[in-house]
């Protein structure tokens, strides 16, 4: 526990409080820009506050000068934009297109990876291994290098701009089934052999003596999941043209394009796709932060 | 002891699902992709002429693919991701390291960004680099922007995995050294970095392995300007996939040799991904 910084909590902390200024300035210009006018944002592209909310502005306005009060756009509500947003920007249906993709996904791959890994974890079958290591090879595939090739097949599927286009490619995943399955091997075999004395089958156990004893990694697996699912970006970019069934993120790079650059509307519905995520991520962290550490699983 | 043909088959019906998913979107779609690379194919009419090894050869000799120059651009991104995740990464772990209350609510936001859409993050620092003076209206600081906002992204996910591999060093090393009156300097040189030597090629080669594939900041902040000083190869195989009829073949051969690329640092991944005891409970 010797470092250069031993003894200088102060230092520490102090270094760590400026760090945290460059990791959230960000999210404050979103949010603060996310409550500005067009005109405000027009006018003051770096400021966190509206010009409408600050103090200044308003004694100005009270001398009688002419201030941010007078610009249009001054009387709206703080969540203007949000509302906008979901009004004209559909921003509403992208975010329950990202919903739907991310639960659709999350749960049949993770019901997929179970049965997998408890058949390579708990069961003797000729080409067993050569299977799991197949499997882990399948890993080696980056994820941009087969966004060609999954799309080739998904024409050839017939699935291009339907929603199991998006889905199928994400029903399985060989890391998920890698980690299961280490999970499932450090179940005593005891307590197999218990259930099927009492007469459970294969199911039986899997239902009522495996998973049970797996609900840390299948929460910590299922977020993982959930989450990829929901940023994913280039998958749906390449899958979908019809705009209904644009998830959030390839709604939000079209929105840009499309509602001629107001930005301010478009940060409100960046606020409202990245929000879901944080707030899962503060209620679950204690999950996430482990799983990090043992997988380099990247979200 | 007859074990029925239907026992027999359990195993099978249990993996079927995983296998054939994977097998129809890794082997198969390579497969495809693997042939569509030596035809003329297009994304929406499939493959026509075949065309042998042309569409590697125009990748590979003729500069107006840009195939180099966005090899180019992609390896000046891996480059600055590397020192950049480096420089920050690990000195923010050992700092954080030293403190004992409210690690877990630094720890907590400085990983906002992996939990957050890289859209999301893309729009935003399109802005904050503009107020910054324009980053990304020159060629010269396009692609360095980029690479910080990669950085930056990645900064907390990578110090979590420090912070984890700082916490398996023994403390007895440091006191030995300390009783053999080593100064924190040589404690660090000697324990700290050849102890954390596998967490430093864990990280390196990740970084790596995801700079390589850089693509949303590019398509949503630069469109692979300007002068195309950002194209990354990620995004040529894009376009060309896509946006250009007839390249998919093209564009096909190009992620076949960004593959080959990848994959001497995707194989050393799995050479540590096998020594490490994943997952430990």
């Amino acid at each position: 526990m010797a470092d250069p910084f031993r003894r200088l909590p102060v230092m520490a902390l102090m270094c760590m409080l400026l760090g945290t200024i460059v990791m959230v300035y960000p999210y404050a210009y979103v949010v603060g820009s996310s409550f500005k006018s067009r005109r405000e944002f027009a006018e003051d592209k770096s400021g966190l506050i509206p010009p409408r909310y600050q103090i200044g502005e308003h004694l100005k306005h009270g001398r009688g000068e002419p201030s941010a009060l007078d610009w249009p756009g001054a009387d709206w509500s703080l969540f203007r934009n949000y509302t906008d947003a979901i009004r004209y920007g559909r921003v509403d249906r992208y975010l329950a297109n990202s919903f739907i993709y991310a639960v659709v996904i999350t749960t049949i791959q993770l019901f997929i990876n179970v049965l997998a890994a408890y058949a390579f974890a708990r069961m003797r079958f000729p080409g067993r291994d050569a299977l799991f290591m197949f499997l882990l090879a399948t890993m080696m595939i980056p994820s941009a290098v087969q966004l060609i090739p999954n799309f080739l097949v998904i024409r050839e599927l017939g699935l291009v701009d339907t929603v199991w286009g998006v889905f199928v490619p994400g029903f399985a995943g060989a890391f998920g089934i890698f980690l299961l399955r280490q999970s499932f091997l450090n179940i005593p075999s005891d307590l197999e052999h218990a259930a099927r004395i009492d007469g459970c089958g294969s199911w039986g156990i899997l239902w009522h003596v495996i998973l049970p004893l797996s609900k840390p990694v299948l929460i910590t697996l299922g977020l993982f999941t959930f989450m990829g699912a929901w940023n994913m970006f280039e998958w749906p970019l390449v899958v979908l043209s019809n705009q209904d069934y644009y998830p959030l993120t390839v709604g939000l790079s079209f929105f840009r394009q499309e509602s001629g650059a107001d930005w301010p509307r478009i940060f409100a519905a960046g606020v409202m796709g990245a929000a879901p995520l944080i707030v899962l991520f503060l209620i679950a962290q204690r999950y996430l932060v482990g799983g990090i550490s043992l997988s380099g699983m990247k979200t | 002891m007859a074990v029925s043909l239907r026992q027999k088959l359990v195993p099978y019906a249990y993996i079927a699902p995983a296998m054939g998913i994977t097998v129809v979107f890794s082997v198969v779609s390579m497969g495809i992709s693997f042939y569509a690379s030596f035809h003329d194919y297009d994304a929406f009419v499939g493959a026509s002429a075949f065309v042998g090894l042309d569409n590697y050869r125009r990748a590979l000799l003729e500069p107006d693919s840009y195939f180099w120059l966005s090899m180019r651009n992609t390896m000046f991104y891996v480059a600055m991701s590397v020192v950049g995740v480096l420089i920050t990464a690990l000195p923010l772990a050992l700092v954080c390291q030293r403190i004992r209350k409210g690690q877990a609510l630094f720890r907590t936001l400085y990983f906002l960004p992996s939990i957050t859409p890289g859209v999301v993050l893309a729009l935003v620092f399109f802005h904050i680099f503009g107020i910054w003076g324009g980053l990304l209206d020159s060629a010269a600081t396009a692609l360095p922007a980029l690479a910080i906002l990669g950085v930056w992204s990645g900064a907390g996910y990578n110090m979590v995995i420090f912070l984890a591999g700082l916490a398996d060093i023994p403390q007895h090393l440091y006191d030995a050294a300390k009783v053999d009156g080593a100064n924190r300097w040589h404690q660090f040189r000697h324990i700290t970095i050849p102890m954390l030597r596998n967490t430093l090629v864990f990280v390196t080669v990740m970084t790596i392995i995801s700079a390589f594939q850089v693509f949303t900041s590019v398509y949503i902040m630069t469109n692979g300007g300007p002068e195309r000083s950002t194209e990354v190869i990620t995004f040529t195989i894009f376009i060309n996939a896509f946006s250009i009829a007839g390249q998919m073949g093209f564009a096909s051969a190009a992620a076949w040799l960004l593959f080959a690329v990848i994959f001497v640092f995707v194989f050393i991944q799995m050479r540590i991904f096998k020594s490490r005891n994943v997952y430990d409970g």
